[in-house]
């Protein structure tokens, strides 16, 4: 489909152009007369509608982090086992909290810390990596155990503790990588907005 | 009042996680949007993003073949394709400083982190539509203009040379509409 030919404004200065295209999403914009219709809670709506599956999805995100971690045992650290690894604890970062998972989430971003930060990736203790796979995968065995929450609390804290203290020994000779690693996230979005 | 009307706009989705692609595809549907395209991989995502001419670009960063950010910096190669100025959406579970830097440093005009909410998406969509930034385009940068406020509390050299440009004012969509 092709795109209508239109074209930008451009000034130029010393260093730089300052261009501005025609900006095609004004059409977009509408004069609503109905104010309680509300597009977000149309959207809550439906992905409301799609819950029921979110246990499905969980559980065959959390077979695929199973499958990498026996790829990686029979391979050992390899560009592509940790990579696929990486993959699979990324995304499930990235999704568990909309699954209604949101401990998950925690495990697989401490998980995805340690792929990522630390220099030399054969170092990585294996039993450190089983120990978030096997919590991610027990969390979502026993979800919805309300006598669970307080051990799920323990070893979420404990597994972050445990890979701090590893990444910290494994970059003391890059300082500001270090800084990088234990600055809070900046993204917008990580707070629901 | 003022809205988005998702009845105009042709969305492109990219990423490879077909759960994520489903989930986006029901929110953008559920906020009114009747034309979503999915692509599964940067390759798949250049491919449709020519084919189809979306209208709003939404990526996830960690893709195979090629990522997020290097289908970012192919789209906004100026003369390679037909829209290089198309607003783009990171959507990733990347929120480290870096990355949000890295991102904007790329060329996309927002960024979001995952988990993913309503809330949080429509605002995205409703700032392309509502206040569009124009594009600098110097040795090293192509993209929507990074300085999106002015910081009066900024010390240092002006990197920028030539004057005027220096700062550039745009008027809210949104407030033309109303005014």
């Amino acid at each position: 489909m092709a795109r209508k030919d239109s074209t930008p404004s451009v000034a130029t200065y010393a260093d730089h152009e300052v261009i501005t295209p025609p900006h095609e999403l004004r059409k977009a914009v509408a004069l609503v007369a109905d104010v309680n219709d509300d597009p977000v809670a149309r959207a809550e709506a439906a992905l409301a509608q799609l819950s029921d599956e979110f246990a499905g999805w969980m559980h065959a995100e959390c077979e695929r982090l199973e499958a990498a971690r026996q790829e990686l045992k029979r391979a050992g650290f390899t560009e592509k086992t940790h990579d696929a690894l990486f993959r699979a604890a990324h995304d499930i970062k990235g999704e568990a909290a909309t699954f209604g998972y949101p401990a998950i989430g925690i495990v697989a971003h401490c998980l995805c810390r340690l792929l990522e930060h630390t220099p030399d990736v054969t170092h990585i203790p294996l039993a450190l990596v089983e120990q978030h796979v096997d919590a991610i995968r027990a969390i979502a065995r026993e979800h919805g155990r309300t006598d669970f929450a307080a051990v799920v609390d323990a070893l979420t804290r404990r597994l972050r503790e445990v890979t701090d203290e590893f990444l910290r020994a494994e970059n003391t000779d890059r300082p500001e990588h270090l800084e990088a690693i234990f600055t809070p996230p900046l993204a917008p979005g990580t707070n629901g907005k | 009042m003022v809205r988005v009307n998702f009845n105009r706009l042709r969305f492109l989705i990219i990423d490879d996680n077909g759960h994520m692609r489903r989930i986006m595809r029901s929110l953008l549907h559920g906020y009114g949007s009747r034309e979503v395209y999915e692509a599964e991989d940067g390759a798949g995502g250049l491919e449709a993003f020519t084919h189809y001419g979306p209208d709003i670009v939404i990526t996830d960063w960690v893709m195979p073949i090629f990522d997020g950010l290097e289908l970012t910096q192919m789209i906004r190669q100026p003369g390679a394709n037909a829209n290089p100025f198309v607003p783009i959406i990171m959507l990733t579970g990347y929120s480290e400083k870096k990355r949000v830097v890295g991102a904007r440093d790329a060329g996309i005009t927002e960024f979001l982190a995952k988990p993913i909410s309503a809330t949080a998406l429509y605002e995205r969509i409703l700032n392309l539509v509502a206040n569009p930034r124009p594009f600098i385009k110097t040795k090293t940068f192509f993209g929507p203009d990074r300085r999106r406020n002015v910081n009066p509390n900024y010390v240092g050299p002006e990197r920028r040379k030539g004057g005027k440009a220096d700062v550039i004012r745009q008027q809210p969509l949104l407030d033309k509409v109303l005014g």
